[in-house]
């Protein structure tokens, strides 16, 4: 059983502050065992409170990051899946599902992680799933000033992996829950 | 043959054919089967996790609480080890702001599943590096696993007591048994293949007879004769014919028995749930006295009276029984400021384990199981302030005792011990190498006395003193009598400490001798006693003839020398009261070695002379007085004596002479038929008018020598300390010699009997020419220190070649030089004395 924590676009300091604190109250070190970050941290700083509650972190290149030696790309296979990792904005048009689904061949990946849209998004495609864990900070778009904040938990176990959404909605945590199992012809292709 | 081996047929049948009720199936097993070669069914029985083996216990009792068991252990793991990933209703409950994986409620599965890892990763802690030498099997990944399981399990079932290091190690051993039980059977399976295959068969062909015969007969009384002739086949019948240990196992483990496959008592596929039942039962003492969840806590137990947390309070209880037993040894650790939990913690939580290797382990369970746990019946309501609880059953006693003579058994290089640190560090290195039975039969007399004293410990000892210890008090005020001249303040001993010796020694003797009465024992006691004395008398006699004639010759010459040495040492009071102060850490020393010696030799056979030296010993206490403090530490044991005549030179020597004459006066006084029977009781007051006029005269010449006598004292004194390392040392070896060469034994007392002679020869020569005793003083000291020589040699031999303690190594090594120029020292005084 692995948690991996998945988040992004916090816009730090620019366009939000710091996490909601009801986020920060949740994630504890301890629990998460991995965390992918699609980008746009955007400082050093909200990288290493990452850091404080998972080390390994793996964090994709966004526009507005300072640190520019986060890949474009990145992929990691946890369990027996395959987890792809980009910022977002390089696919055009932006959150389009056919776009993403190329990448996510492309990266050959079960799990493709993007952000940018700021909306949180989880589409069950070709075998695979394509998530977009929207804004951990709530932090306007260039799409929306109307963003709620929200991340994503998925718990790999084996072949199955849920997908929890957590998403602030008036001062109020809302966890929804997205259950995936991979077809075992699937993991015999790779 | 008794209905108890029908009964397999007939249980089988009411499982199969459901037709027969279940009185039927519950016929009565031959009483006390004893699973002896089933260790886990025997601890299973003794832990309560099964109905005991009365006669009203059959198979299917057992194979009953067997299921039950089982049940229970496998709802509550079903309830308890949560699993998020299980789908069942979670998906259907709406509740997810709750059982998220980031909830912050401890209640929520994901929180109970958090908290069940963190768990987990501790047990895993300890789990990993439980018995290396054992690796093979406990750390297996399965084995790891089922023990993870149960501590997990047993840790959530109790969260207030939660998990502590050295739970671990109290499962193991549980699980190790079952393990070994398990292949146990496997093996007698493989020996009676056919008795366990063909069972089925067997029973499917009787069951249409039976059947056909319950068609009429179902109500009637008679079924079970009937289905019983019906059921004596041949199977059976060849059944019978096995050993009736075999029969229990093929009994015990018949798939189709009561309960079907979950009622097999011995069963690979439940030996987690069994080990978890006995856990359990351990750990919460099944309605018990002594739980050992009772020792992880920190917070004392409620009834208890001391409020201090229950382990503290069992180490406690642990030096109360040790202060009875041996307060020497009790008053030594107390004055290095060891306290009892330092070790006793670990003795305790672990019940042992630690101390000693698995398979002696499980013969030290073997008996802590099999004492009884149930709380016994409070004495009396006054003894509230020192009663701890972990006397309160004889389990609880049984676990003490087996501390305190584990204690014992490293007395001698504990007391060699000058700091904590050392002593802790002998008292946690436990010497691997133990006779395991030895100390479990010390640790029984040990639990007899424990439960006694438990019941007495809060009344002062003086009462019972009275009562039991009569025979100490009448011969005190006897020999005291006798003893008219010298003015006799008692010495300040604790008078509990020789009532409780003694009082140890009948208890032993009574087991060995089979008598229950202490009133009877007291007397006959005395009568070996006095059997000694001549005995002795006789041999130090070198020509036989009528004993009656020849003692009370001896004595009349010997009393002669003990008034000399009396008078001698009154004059030389005032100096030894200064060396009183000096060598009373020294002769404190002396004793708990004379006394290791004699719980050695307890052991063994001659319980006759160690009853004789005990006696003797609380006599010469008794009537000690300001220069009895040698006779104190100069007890007849030969090995005392060699012992106190190797470090006191002449004079203990001849103190030691003084007490046998001292026995050989108050022992016919004392018996409690005051005339006839012992015909030394007519000598005796001639002797002791002897002793007066004689002395006198004596005391003439004796001043001529004392200038050299002072000397003498001097010289001890000088070397004293230096003496009193070495002895120790060589009483040390003695001992270990005794312990690993028989024939040194008997070499040693040989040599010391030939010491005796050598004393009491000096006495007869006393009265024509002091110069001679001088010269005899000096050869048998010439001899002593041989003896002490040819010890440190053996020492050393099996210092290097046995694995003993390292520290004790380092010790002799450091002493060695010390104790070597000692006995130069010694052989040049003794060289003095005989050119003399």
């Amino acid at each position: 059983m692995v948690l991996v924590l998945a988040l992004g676009d916090l816009h730090v300091p620019h366009r939000a502050a710091d996490l909601p604190a009801k986020f920060k109250s949740m994630l504890v070190p301890g629990k998460i065992q991995h965390i992918i970050c699609t980008g746009n941290l955007c400082i050093k700083e909200v990288h290493d409170y990452l850091k404080t509650l998972c080390p390994d972190l793996h964090i994709t290149r966004g526009e507005y990051d300072e640190e520019t030696k986060y890949p474009e790309t990145k992929t990691l296979t946890i369990g027996q899946f395959k987890l792809g990792l980009c910022r977002g904005h390089q696919v055009v048009p932006w959150g389009d599902l056919d776009s993403l689904a190329m990448l996510q061949r492309q990266l050959d990946v079960d799990i493709l992680v993007t952000g940018h849209t700021h909306q949180f998004t989880a589409y069950k495609h070709e075998g695979g799933v394509v998530i977009n864990p929207g804004s951990a900070t709530g932090a306007y778009s260039s799409i929306t000033y109307d963003v709620n904040p929200s991340f994503v938990l998925m718990d790999i176990d084996g072949l199955r992996v849920v997908v929890y959404v957590y998403e602030l909605i008036d001062g109020e945590v809302k966890v929804d829950k997205i259950d995936f199992k991979k077809t075992s012809s699937n993991s015999s292709a790779h | 043959m008794p209905p108890a081996l029908l009964d397999p047929p007939l249980s089988k049948t009411s499982s199969v054919s459901s037709l027969i009720s279940g009185t039927i199936s519950q016929e009565p097993v031959p009483e006390n089967r004893l699973f002896d070669d089933l260790r886990g069914l025997q601890w299973r029985i003794n832990l309560g996790v099964l109905p005991s083996s009365s006669s009203s216990t059959s198979v299917d009792d057992l194979r009953r609480a067997t299921a039950n068991s089982r049940r229970r252990y496998a709802s509550l793991r079903g309830r308890l080890l949560v699993d998020p990933h299980v789908p069942k209703d979670e998906s259907s409950s709406p509740n997810l702001v709750m059982d998220n994986p980031l909830s912050q409620n401890p209640n929520s599965t994901w929180g109970r599943f958090f908290h069940n890892a963190e768990l987990e990763r501790m047990v895993d802690q300890d789990l990993s590096r439980l018995y290396p030498e054992h690796g093979n099997y406990f750390q297996t990944k399965g084995c790891q696993g089922i023990l993870r399981r149960i501590l997990l399990l047993w840790c959530l079932r109790h969260p207030d007591c939660g998990y502590r290091q050295g739970m671990h190690e109290l499962l193991a051993p549980l699980l190790y048994v079952l393990q070994v039980d398990v292949e146990r059977l496997a093996e007698v399976r493989k020996l009676y293949e056919d008795h366990f295959t063909d069972r089925f068969d067997g029973l499917f062909c009787q069951e249409n007879d039976l059947s056909y015969s319950f068609d009429f007969k179902k109500s009637s009384d008679l079924t079970d004769d009937e289905i019983g002739s019906h059921g004596k086949g041949m199977k059976i019948k060849s059944l019978d014919e096995l050993d009736p240990k075999i029969q229990t196992i093929v009994l015990l483990s018949d798939a189709y028995g009561v309960e079907g496959e979950l009622g097999i008592v011995l069963s690979e596929k439940f030996i987690e749930h069994d080990a978890y039942c006995m856990f359990e039962a351990l750990m919460n003492g099944a309605h018990g006295s002594v739980a050992m969840a009772d020792f992880f806590s920190y917070s004392p137990v409620a009834g208890s009276h001391t409020g201090l947390p229950p382990v503290i309070e069992a180490s406690a209880a642990l030096y109360h029984l040790l202060s009875h037993v041996d307060s020497s040894l009790y008053s030594h650790l107390v004055d290095l400021g060891v306290e009892p939990q330092y070790f006793a913690l670990r003795w305790l939580r672990v019940l042992f384990g630690r101390e000693f290797s698995l398979d002696n382990l499980l013969i030290v369970w073997d008996e802590i199981f099999l004492s009884d746990n149930s709380k016994m019946e409070k004495h009396a309501e006054d003894n509230t302030d020192t009663c701890f609880r972990i006397f309160h059953s004889s389990r609880g006693a049984f676990i003490s005792a087996i501390a305190v003579a584990m204690l014992l058994h490293i007395r001698s290089s504990l007391l060699a011990t000058e700091n904590p640190t050392t002593c802790l560090q002998r008292l946690l290195s436990f010497p691997e190498n133990t006779n395991i039975k030895k100390l479990i039969e010390k640790a029984k007399s040990l639990q007899t006395l424990a439960l006694s004293t438990e019941i007495s410990s809060s009344t002062p000892a003086l009462v019972e003193y009275n009562n039991k210890g009569k025979s100490v008090i009448t011969r005190s005020v006897t020999t005291i009598a006798c003893e008219s001249g010298s003015p006799k303040t008692p010495k300040s001993l604790l008078p509990d400490n020789s009532y409780w010796e003694e009082k140890w020694r009948v208890v032993h003797s009574a087991e060995e001798l089979k008598q229950d009465g202490v009133e009877k024992q007291v007397p006959s006691q005395k009568k070996r006693w006095t059997e000694k004395v001549k005995l002795s008398l006789k041999r130090t006699v070198s020509e036989p003839s009528s004993s009656t004639i020849k003692n009370g010759k001896k004595e009349s010459k010997t009393s002669v020398k003990r008034s000399l040495l009396e008078d001698l040492s009154k004059e030389l009071g005032s100096e030894e009261d200064i060396e009183n102060l000096g060598c009373h850490e020294t002769l404190c020393q002396q004793d708990n070695h004379s006394l290791a010696v004699e719980a050695e030799q307890q052991d063994d056979d001659s319980d006759v002379s160690n009853n004789y030296g005990a006696d003797d010993r609380c006599l010469s206490r008794n009537t000690g007085s300001e220069e009895n403090s040698f006779n104190l530490a100069s007890p007849p044991n030969e090995f005392k004596d060699h012992e106190n005549v190797s470090q006191k030179s002449s004079v203990g020597s001849n103190l030691s002479l003084d007490v046998i004459n001292e026995i050989s006066y108050s022992s016919p006084i004392d018996s409690p038929l005051p005339i006839s029977d012992h015909p030394e009781n007519n000598l005796s007051p001639v002797a002791g008018r002897n002793n007066d006029s004689t002395g006198n005269s004596a005391t003439l010449s004796r001043n001529i020598k004392l200038n050299k006598f002072q000397w003498l004292w001097k010289f001890g004194r000088n070397n004293g300390e230096l003496m009193s390392e070495k002895r120790g040392l060589a009483s040390e070896a003695v001992k270990q010699t005794n312990k690993y060469n028989d024939q040194s034994n008997t070499a040693s007392s040989s040599t010391a009997g030939d010491l005796c002679s050598s004393v009491n020869f000096n006495g007869d020569s006393a009265d024509q020419n002091v110069m001679g005793t001088l010269k005899n003083i000096g050869q048998s000291m010439l001899e002593h220190i041989q003896v002490i020589e040819y010890a440190f040699q053996q020492e050393c031999g099996q210092g290097t070649s046995l694995d003993n303690n390292t520290s004790k190594n380092v010790l002799v090594g450091k002493g060695q030089v010390t104790a070597m120029s000692a006995l130069k020292e010694l052989r040049k005084i003794s060289n003095l004395l005989s050119e003399m």
